[in-house]
């Protein structure tokens, strides 16, 4: 955030006196009733926050800097990061996760802006046609995951499918080449809808004169396409590209309840291994060192994309 | 609007029939193999003909509900989700209220460190929190479960938004009749954020009723343990297929009922506040 992007709102005045005068003038401050009432009202969401949110977020990042055993722990400086870094595992783990947004991102963008077209048409049952790609989203991943393995299973759908037309069939999650295309596919499956909702809303948005225009000009639907619709679309674009590269940093449970990050280690992410770490081996450093590295590659990948996408836009 | 969308794209309106249909099947599909599944105890057989009614019978959901886990564990999801919901609600309008229609100190930095907290992944917190819960001998108990979901500054924001809207003269009006300040917020505030609560109540119940890796790590006895996490466990369990798809599809039920019921009001709330 910081000052270059002041945020819309930001009451200044309140802040700077409590900021400059210190203590005292907060104290003061509170002595009205309604500073006290209001402050009485959020009590308990901040009591909430600073013990479960702020406090936990503080201390994950003392833990990757420290040795952390029952009754006996001790900091140990950059050490959980120079084993970390040492570690051929966490580089494989990490071009898994990479590998996994490269896939789903862009899949899961595609597909979802392709049936935003669509059912933005007038067509027939067209409530009925977003309900139901919707209708993925509201399940849980171990839901999708379980029905997900009998899909790809060895007498499942897919390998019925590809029998019948005369190719080769495969364990799609049982071999390395193809475990993370196949989760990704997945989760195409569970989460284009909520992308479909949001690109939707942005092509609703966009003012009709301009299509008409362009027919005035000649011009086909390919090129309306690229000229209006997704220049007009870029912001929706940027937040469907962050929302959902952040959930795909972010993939556990379907791994957990699909491969458990094999074969071989071919799907063995990065919260994968922040759990293996933390609560298989028990080590908490080594897993909070993970956590920070996810934090980190996370913050770094949403002000790249709101880079890349600002200087196209510009 | 519909007639821009026409000239939008150039498919021709059978194109786009066949296309939608096409990618209706795909989505259906596998809701339709998981109940099929589920009705066949003895395998489905061929794929292509998983729809002819030999062989469909009820036991694996006899033998599911047959368990005494599956019960427990529905009733620790409806317990987790329920109490979530209503304490996330409770406490984020008590927040929103005050961020909307209050003055005091430190109440900007506040609301922006909670927003800021959204940018945190949860996995950071995860050890923290585990450590913390078994100081205070939490894991594997209810509210060790429940309570550190509570804090959650989506609901804070969007209740902040909407109490916003709320006019001023409403609150003026009650508190010159004399109505104390707790009795403002509960008869005068929260009977107008009906629809907020509505949208939240449903995203708050969802993500607690599939929510996975948490109660991974804190519900660690059946006692406490989830639908989602005892589901996990049966398929890691090797147990039949036909039982396990059985389980799915009573787990789904809940989430249907609440999708039917509800579809608008969240398709809408991601649509204008990208709720995810």
């Amino acid at each position: 955030m910081g000052q270059a992007h002041p945020l819309p709102g930001t009451a200044r005045p309140v802040l700077m006196n409590a900021q400059t005068r210190g203590l005292p003038v907060l104290v003061k401050a509170l002595t009205t009733r309604e500073a006290r009432v209001g402050f009485a009202f959020v009590l308990p969401a901040l009591v909430l926050f600073i013990i479960f949110r702020i406090g936990p977020t503080l201390a994950g990042l003392v833990l990757s800097f420290m040795e952390y055993r029952i009754g006996r722990s001790s900091f140990t400086g950059l050490q959980n990061f120079s084993r970390l870094f040492a570690d051929p595992i966490f580089w494989e783990s990490l071009r898994v996760t990479m590998t996994y947004v490269v896939i789903s991102v862009p899949l899961t963008t595609v597909v979802a802006l392709a049936m935003a077209l669509l059912v933005n048409r007038p067509v027939r049952w067209q409530s009925f046609f977003r309900s139901a790609f919707f209708l993925p989203y509201v399940t849980s991943l171990i839901m999708a995951g379980i029905i997900w393995v009998a899909i790809y299973g060895p007498s499942g759908p897919i390998n019925a499918v590809l029998t019948l037309i005369g190719l080769p069939t495969a364990n799609w999650l049982e071999q390395p080449g193809s475990v993370l295309p196949a989760i990704a596919v997945m989760s195409v499956w569970k989460n284009f809808g909520y992308s479909m909702m949001v690109f939707l809303s942005g092509l609703l948005a966009i003012p009709g004169e301009y299509y008409e225009a362009a027919d005035i000009d000649g011009a086909d639907s390919w090129r309306k396409f690229w000229s209006i619709t997704l220049p007009l679309l870029k912001p929706t674009l940027f937040f469907v590209l962050v929302i959902e590269t952040i959930g795909a940093f972010q993939v556990f449970d379907a791994v957990y309840v699909m491969t458990n990050g094999g074969p071989v280690r071919a799907s063995y992410t990065l919260v994968y291994m922040l759990y293996d770490q933390g609560f298989q081996f028990f080590n908490f450093g080594a897993a909070s060192a993970v956590g920070v590295v996810l934090f980190i590659i996370i913050l770094l990948i949403s002000l790249v994309q709101r880079r890349f996408l600002s200087e196209r836009a510009s | 609007m519909t007639v821009r969308a026409t000239r939008s794209i150039g498919l021709t309106s059978a194109g786009t029939y066949v296309a939608l249909i096409l990618a209706a099947v795909c989505t259906v599909f596998p809701f339709l193999m998981m109940v099929v599944v589920s009705l066949k105890p003895r395998g489905i057989g061929n794929i292509f003909r998983m729809l002819n009614p030999e062989g469909v019978s009820l036991a694996s959901y006899d033998k599911i509900l047959g368990s005494a886990d599956v019960w427990t564990w529905t009733f620790n999801s409806l317990v987790y989700s329920v109490v979530s919901v209503v304490l996330v609600l409770l406490f984020s309008s008590m927040a929103g209220y005050a961020f909307a229609k209050k003055r005091f100190p430190g109440k900007e930095a506040m609301f922006w460190t909670f927003l800021a907290m959204l940018m945190v992944p949860t996995q950071v917190t995860l050890i923290p929190l585990f450590i913390l819960l078994s100081w205070f001998n939490g894991i594997d108990t209810y509210w060790g479960l429940i309570i550190p979901t509570v804090a959650n500054a989506q609901s804070i924001f969007l209740m902040r938004q909407f109490i916003a809207g709320i006019p001023d003269e409403l609150i003026e009006a009650a508190r010159i009749d004399g109505a104390g300040e707790w009795r403002i917020f509960w008869q005068i505030v929260l009977p107008q954020t009906g629809p907020i609560m509505a949208t939240m109540g449903t995203f708050v119940f969802l993500w607690h009723w599939n929510d996975f890796l948490w109660p991974l790590l804190v519900a660690q006895s059946d006692a406490t343990r989830t639908l989602t996490v005892g589901l996990a466990s049966l398929q890691s369990e090797q147990v039949n297929t036909s039982e396990i798809m059985a389980g799915t599809t009573l787990s789904f039920v809940p989430t249907f009922i609440v999708f039917l019921l509800l579809q608008r009001f969240f398709v809408r709330s991601i649509m204008t506040s990208g709720l995810k």
